[in-house]
C-alpha cells in the first residue's frame, strides 16, 4: 500500500490547529485573488516566498503560493482534494513536493506525485502543469538524498504521455565535488537562500515566461526581423 | 544562466536546425540528427532560415538595447534639469513627473483606490485593510481614518461638492460617510450578494451607482438609501462603474472582457463593447477637451468626419488601454506600452493626455495625438492599482499593493 497516494490532512500533535488553518486562508485566497500561476507544495515552495527571487521575478507574474512546511504528498493530495484548486483558473500550476517523503521509497514517491499530477489535470483539462525536480538536502550524502535523485531519475518516464506537464531540472549545481551541500546555498541544508533560490528557480521562471507568453512571443519577434 | 525551453520550443529548435543542415548542404548531420531527434520526413517550409534569423536578431536586439539605454540617459536628464520650471508649465500641459513630493504610510494592506477632493486639499485612500483615510496632499500630512467597513475596501467616490463620500467594499456593503463635519458613517446600504468592486455618484448627487461580483450594476437613491434599478447583462464580476459626465450613461467593464454601456435612466444596455481579450478591470470618461486630440488620433480611419463621442478609455489584463467612441459603438485605437495588467486609467484635465497605472509598478503618461507613451515614472516597489488626476491643482496620486499612497508634483 503506499501512503502517498492516500490523502491526509496533516495530524497537528501541537494542538494549535495551525495546518488547517493555513488550508482555509488558502481557500479564500483561491476565491478572491486572480492568480495567472499557483504554487502549490512543501517547504521548498513555502520558503520561496520569503526571497528576493519571489518578489522579484513570481509576484509580477501574479502568483500564489500554497506551499506549507513540511507537507508530504499525502496532505498535498489531500488540500488539493479539499478545493485548493477549485476556484481559480491558473494558466500554470507549478507543483514541488516529496522532499519530505523520506520514509516513502521512490517509486512511492514518484506515484505520489503523477497521483497529484493527475487530480490536477482532472480539474484543470488545460492547465500547463511544472514540475521542478526534487532538491537534494542534509550537508553531507545521506540515504534521502540518493533517494530523491532516483525519485527525479524515475519521473521523466512516469509523466511520459501526460501532455502539458514539463519537468525542469532545478536539482543541478548544489552538491560540490566532495559531496557537501554549502549552508550559502542552503541555510539548514533543505530551504534556499537568496542564491540558492536564484540557481534553483530561475529556470523555473524561464520556462513560465515562456508558457505565460505562447502566442505572444512569435509577435514580437516579427517586429525584429521586419526592422 | 540556464535556458529551459518548452516542449514546442525545443521541437522548433530542433526543426529550425535540421533547416539550417538541409539548406547547407550538411546532408550527413542533417540524417543523423533527424535519427537521433526521432523527426523523420521533411521539414515543413515555415522553418526554413529561421535559426539564421533568431541568430542575426540577437546582434539587432543588442543594437536595439544601445539605442535604449542612450535614449534612458536622455530622458534620465531631462527628469533633472530639461522640464520646464513650474512657473513657465501651464495646465493643459503640466504632467507628474518624479521623484514623488510625498510617499505616504499609513495603510497596513494594499491600496485600492485613491481620489482627490473636489475642494478641499484633501485626499482619500481606500485599502484592504478595510480602512479608508484622509490626508492632505499639499502638506503630506495624515489627517484621519474611516472605519467601519468589515472588509477590503474597492473603491471610494465624492460627490460633486465633497459633502458626502461614498464607498464598497467586498462585506458587499455601501456606505455614505458624512464628510462635512462628522466623518462619521450617515447610512449603509445592502443588496447585492457579493463583493462591491466599484461606486460612484450620478453628476446631480442624489443617486450612486454601484458594480459587483455578483455581475449587476444598481443604482441606490441617497436620500433614502433605497435600490431602485438593478442593470443585469454582464455574465461575470463587474469590475468598474462610471456615469457620463451627463449622467445619461453608464459604462462598465467586467471579468467578461466586454465594456457595456448602459441608458441610466431606462436600464437598456446601448451597447456592447468587445476588442480586449482579458479582464477589463478600469474606466474612465473622456472630459469635452479630449475630443481634438482623440480625433486627430482617430485620424486615419476617419473619413466621415469627425467622431462625435463621448469618448470612453478602457484598461485591461491585456496590458493595453483602448479609446472608444462610445456614440458609434466602435473601438478606436490602443494604446500599447505597459508590460503588465493595466489597472487605473484618468484622462489630464486638458485633454492632450491620459495617466494609467498597471502592475508593471509604473504610471505612464500617455500622448493621445500621437498615441505614444511619452513618460514612464518608476512609480512603486510592487504593482500600482491606482491614481488619480486633480482636475485644477499640478498633483497625481498613486496607490500601490506596497500599502503606499504617493504624491507626484505636474510640471
Amino acid at each position: 500500500m503506499n501512503l502517498c497516494k492516500v490523502p491526509v490532512p496533516v495530524d497537528e500533535g501541537e494542538g494549535d490547529n495551525r495546518w488547517i488553518s493555513i488550508h482555509n486562508r488558502f481557500l479564500t485566497e483561491s476565491k478572491e485573488k486572480d492568480a495567472d500561476v499557483i504554487f502549490i507544495g512543501d517547504s521548498i515552495v513555502q520558503a520561496l516566498q520569503h526571497t528576493d527571487v519571489w518578489n522579484e521575478l513570481f509576484v509580477p507574474l501574479h502568483c500564489l503560493n500554497f506551499g506549507i512546511h513540511r507537507d508530504k504528498i499525502e496532505n498535498v493530495l489531500w488540500r488539493v482534494q479539499n478545493g485548493e484548486l477549485d476556484h481559480v483558473n491558473p494558466k500554470v500550476i507549478v507543483l514541488h513536493v516529496g522532499t519530505n517523503n523520506y520514509s516513502n521509497t521512490p517509486e512511492e514517491i514518484k506515484d505520489g506525485i503523477v497521483e497529484i499530477v493527475d487530480l490536477i489535470r482532472q480539474k484543470h483539462p488545460n492547465v500547463y502543469i511544472v514540475v521542478p525536480t526534487l532538491l537534494p538536502r542534509g550537508q553531507q550524502p545521506n540515504p534521502v538524498r540518493e533517494k530523491l535523485l532516483k525519485v527525479n531519475e524515475l519521473l521523466p518516464t512516469a509523466i511520459d504521455g501526460h501532455s502539458k506537464v514539463e519537468i525542469v531540472k532545478i536539482d543541478n549545481g548544489f552538491v560540490r565535488a566532495d559531496g557537501t551541500i554549502s549552508h550559502h546555498d542552503m541555510y539548514d541544508y533543505l530551504l534556499l537562500t537568496n542564491s540558492g533560490c536564484k540557481k534553483a528557480f530561475e529556470p523555473v521562471h524561464d520556462l513560465l515566461l515562456q508558457l505565460l507568453n505562447e502566442g505572444e512571443t512569435e509577435k514580437e519577434l516579427e517586429l525584429v526581423y521586419s526592422e | 544562466m540556464k535556458m529551459v525551453l518548452s516542449q514546442r520550443q525545443r521541437e522548433e529548435l530542433n526543426k529550425a536546425v535540421a533547416d539550417y543542415l538541409s539548406s547547407n548542404g550538411y546532408t550527413d548531420a542533417l540524417e543523423a540528427f533527424k535519427k537521433e531527434a526521432d523527426m523523420p520526413g521533411e521539414v515543413e517550409r515555415k522553418f526554413g532560415g529561421l535559426l539564421e534569423k533568431k541568430w542575426a536578431s540577437v546582434i539587432r536586439l543588442q543594437k536595439k538595447v544601445m539605442e535604449l539605454e542612450s535614449k534612458l540617459n536622455e530622458a534620465k536628464d531631462e527628469i533633472i534639469d530639461g522640464a520646464p520650471t513650474r512657473n513657465k508649465r501651464t495646465p493643459t500641459e503640466w504632467i507628474p513627473r518624479p521623484p514623488e513630493k510625498f510617499c505616504l504610510t499609513g495603510h497596513r494592506a494594499p491600496l485600492t483606490r485613491v481620489i482627490f477632493h473636489p475642494v478641499f486639499s484633501l485626499m482619500v485612500s481606500a485599502s484592504e485593510d478595510a480602512t479608508i483615510k484622509v490626508w492632505d496632499f499639499e502638506t503630506g500630512e495624515y489627517e484621519r481614518t474611516l472605519k467601519g467597513h468589515q472588509d477590503c475596501v474597492q473603491d471610494v467616490a465624492f460627490d460633486s461638492s465633497g459633502k458626502l463620500l461614498v464607498s464598497c467594499s467586498a462585506d458587499m456593503s455601501i456606505k455614505l460617510w458624512d464628510f462635512q463635519q462628522t466623518f462619521e458613517c450617515v447610512r449603509t446600504m445592502l443588496g447585492h450578494d457579493h463583493n462591491v468592486s466599484s461606486v460612484s455618484f450620478m453628476p446631480g448627487g442624489d443617486f450612486v451607482v454601484s458594480s459587483s461580483r455578483d455581475k449587476t450594476i444598481k443604482m441606490w437613491e441617497v436620500s433614502t438609501g433605497y435600490c431602485v434599478k438593478t442593470y443585469t447583462g454582464h455574465r461575470d464580476w463587474v469590475r468598474m462603474v462610471r456615469a457620463s459626465p451627463d449622467g445619461s450613461l453608464l459604462a462598465s467593464c467586467s471579468n467578461d472582457q466586454s465594456v457595456r454601456i448602459w441608458v441610466a435612466s431606462s436600464r437598456e444596455c446601448r451597447a456592447e463593447l468587445r476588442a480586449h481579450d482579458h479582464v477589463v478591470e478600469c474606466l474612465c470618461w473622456a472630459p469635452d477637451t479630449a475630443a481634438g486630440p482623440i480625433n486627430e488620433a482617430a485620424g486615419a480611419d476617419n473619413r466621415k468626419g469627425a467622431h462625435a463621442g463621448p469618448f470612453l478609455a478602457s484598461g485591461s489584463r491585456d496590458k493595453t488601454i483602448r479609446i472608444w467612441d462610445v456614440g458609434a459603438g466602435i473601438a478606436l485605437f490602443v494604446l500599447a506600452g505597459h508590460d503588465n495588467w493595466v489597472r487605473g486609467v484618468v484622462f489630464h484635465p486638458g485633454g492632450k493626455f491620459l495617466v494609467s497605472a498597471s502592475d508593471d509598478k509604473t504610471l505612464r503618461v500617455w500622448d493621445l495625438r500621437n498615441k505614444r507613451c511619452m513618460k514612464t515614472l518608476e512609480a512603486h516597489k510592487h504593482f500600482c492599482t491606482c491614481l488619480d488626476f486633480h482636475k485644477m491643482h499640478p498633483y497625481v496620486i498613486s496607490g500601490s499593493v506596497d500599502q503606499t499612497v504617493k504624491v507626484w508634483e505636474c510640471r
